[in-house]
């Protein structure tokens, strides 16, 4: 590795090594609870895929390069330096992490690994080898932003096509409006995903409750975020921000996407308008009566899976379980469930890497959740757990059903 | 003027979750040879724009599009 290279990924190592993390990296004693924690680490028992294994490589340059013993002593020490094998196992470390905080719930110290694997990416992403696919997606969604006004007729025609989708299933007499879009002082600003579904089926529940809604330009999802580019992560949330402050709409309704919720809801500070999850608000839609579900529709064994970034990070528990047994009549729940829930293993921008062999083993403790809940059909509420869940479905050969909350709303909501 | 494309590979796109057409079809250009086109079957809606943004960003060319019903194929030429 370059000097200058090295010197670079040590100015942002320093920068981003704030107070909390300092104390993370010295508080932890290796007591090797987390082990126990991650589920990368059930599914691959290795110590590079455990939250203590991944933080060690960030604390080794930390030593290095902010503690003096490591900097005059390092041989005493193990403190390492910047170099092409450090930096292959800061990718091991960051891209076999999904971010799910499940670590961070049950360490004695609250020591938040994941926002240390946001120090490994962001390095990754100055060394020039982040995941491809994801700064690729992340460039992309920064050029959608900067010539949105070129695409706008494109998507427009095609959301045309889902508003027939829509009057079909609500028996309208016509299909204009029922996808509104630029829709100045509209109450809420959904923001959808690329696929159909996560824009018909929110349509059907917006139109079935007569909501004044217009729908976003832009994805929910952020790439830059998953990429670990801070700058991108903002310029791709800020497009939202800027959209929904030109339309002055009161409410941000967020698609079926854990991370994209999270982004808006908690990290982007201070906001002119309020943060929901599509969860949130088909709950809240229910308890106002503004739409009506058909009770105990589905009798088929139905559990949930808690998306890492709605529930232990968001703190969305109730809302899509209430929703769920309002339809069905033979709820099961995981175990363990809520805060405790195990990770899919597909969160973090880990379901877009190539990478499914890994996948599959390190989602074997929620392969075996759902095995002994006996449920036929998984409800999740995120984009990325749904693409997980049927990887874990067919790897494993299970004989379940993955579905959508929305999609379940949709498939039982009296019109 | 699709008519007249003759794509050197053709991929199948329907139905594929967020984020994966983009994903697919930035792998699959990868291993093209720069001339070459490819023919991407999608029923994403936000195909629209973000095909049109990842040439963009690229700096591959999108020939046109073919909508037939609710499925879309982008023609793109690889230029780099």
């Amino acid at each position: 590795m370059e000097k200058e290279k090295a010197m670079e990924l040590k100015q942002i190592l320093k920068t981003r090594l704030n107070r909390p993390m300092r104390y993370y990296i010295d508080t932890c004693t290796r007591c090797g609870l987390c082990y126990d924690t991650c589920h990368a680490f059930q599914g691959i028992p290795k110590k590079e895929y455990s939250p203590v294994g991944r933080a060690e490589v960030v604390r080794k340059l930390y030593k290095k390069y902010t503690r003096p013993g490591g900097f005059i002593f390092p041989y005493g020490t193990d403190a390492t330096k910047f170099s092409d094998t450090v930096m292959d196992q800061l990718y091991e470390a960051a891209w076999s992490c999904t971010g799910c905080r499940r670590c961070a719930v049950n360490c004695p110290f609250g020591i938040d690994t994941g926002q240390m694997m946001g120090v490994a990416k962001h390095l990754l992403i100055a060394n020039g080898t982040a995941p491809e696919e994801l700064v690729m997606l992340a460039d992309a969604a920064v050029e959608k932003g900067k010539s949105i006004d070129q695409f706008k007729e494109g998507y427009r025609n095609v959301i045309r096509d889902l508003e027939k989708e829509v009057q079909r299933k609500l028996s309208l007499p016509a299909s204009d409006g029922l996808i509104p879009m630029e829709k100045k002082d509209a109450t809420i600003l959904y923001v959808g995903l690329a696929g159909a579904h996560s824009i018909v089926n929110p349509a059907i529940i917006f139109n079935a409750a007569k909501e004044n809604w217009t729908l976003s330009f832009f994805e929910a999802v952020n790439f830059g975020f998953f990429a670990g580019d801070p700058a991108k992560a903002n310029f791709i949330a800020q497009r939202i921000i800027k959209e929904a402050t030109a339309l002055n709409v009161k409410e941000v309704v967020v698609v079926e996407c854990g991370t994209a919720f999270r982004i808006l809801r908690a990290l982007m500070g201070k906001l002119p308008f309020k943060v929901t999850s599509i969860v949130e608000l088909i709950h809240r839609y229910l308890k106002e009566g503004r739409i009506k579900l058909k009770e105990g529709a589905v009798s088929d064994a139905v559990t949930y899976h808690d998306p890492c970034q709605l529930g232990r990070n968001g703190g969305v528990y109730d809302e899509p379980r209430e929703v769920i047994r309002k339809i069905v009549t033979d709820y099961r729940e995981m175990s363990p469930t809520r805060e405790q829930n195990w990770c899919c293993g597909g969160g973090g921008g880990l379901v877009a890497l190539d990478n499914e062999e890994f996948r599959i083993k390190t989602g074997k403790p929620k392969k075996e959740q759902i095995v002994a809940t006996g449920a036929k059909i998984v409800v999740t509420a995120c984009e990325n757990c749904v693409s997980q869940l049927k990887t874990i479905q067919s790897g494993y050969g299970l004989d379940v059903e993955v579905k959508y909350l929305t999609e379940l709303v949709c498939e039982n909501i009296i019109v | 003027m699709s008519d007249a494309i003759k794509p050197d590979v053709t991929m199948d796109l329907k139905g594929l979750a967020c984020p994966m057409p983009v994903v697919k079809v930035s792998q699959q250009i990868k291993k093209m040879q720069i001339g070459q086109i490819l023919a991407a079957e999608t029923t994403d809606p936000g195909a629209h724009a973000d095909f049109p943004a990842w040439a963009k960003s690229t700096g591959n060319e999108i020939l046109s599009t073919d909508k037939k019903d609710t499925v879309t194929t982008f023609y793109i030429k690889k230029l780099k």
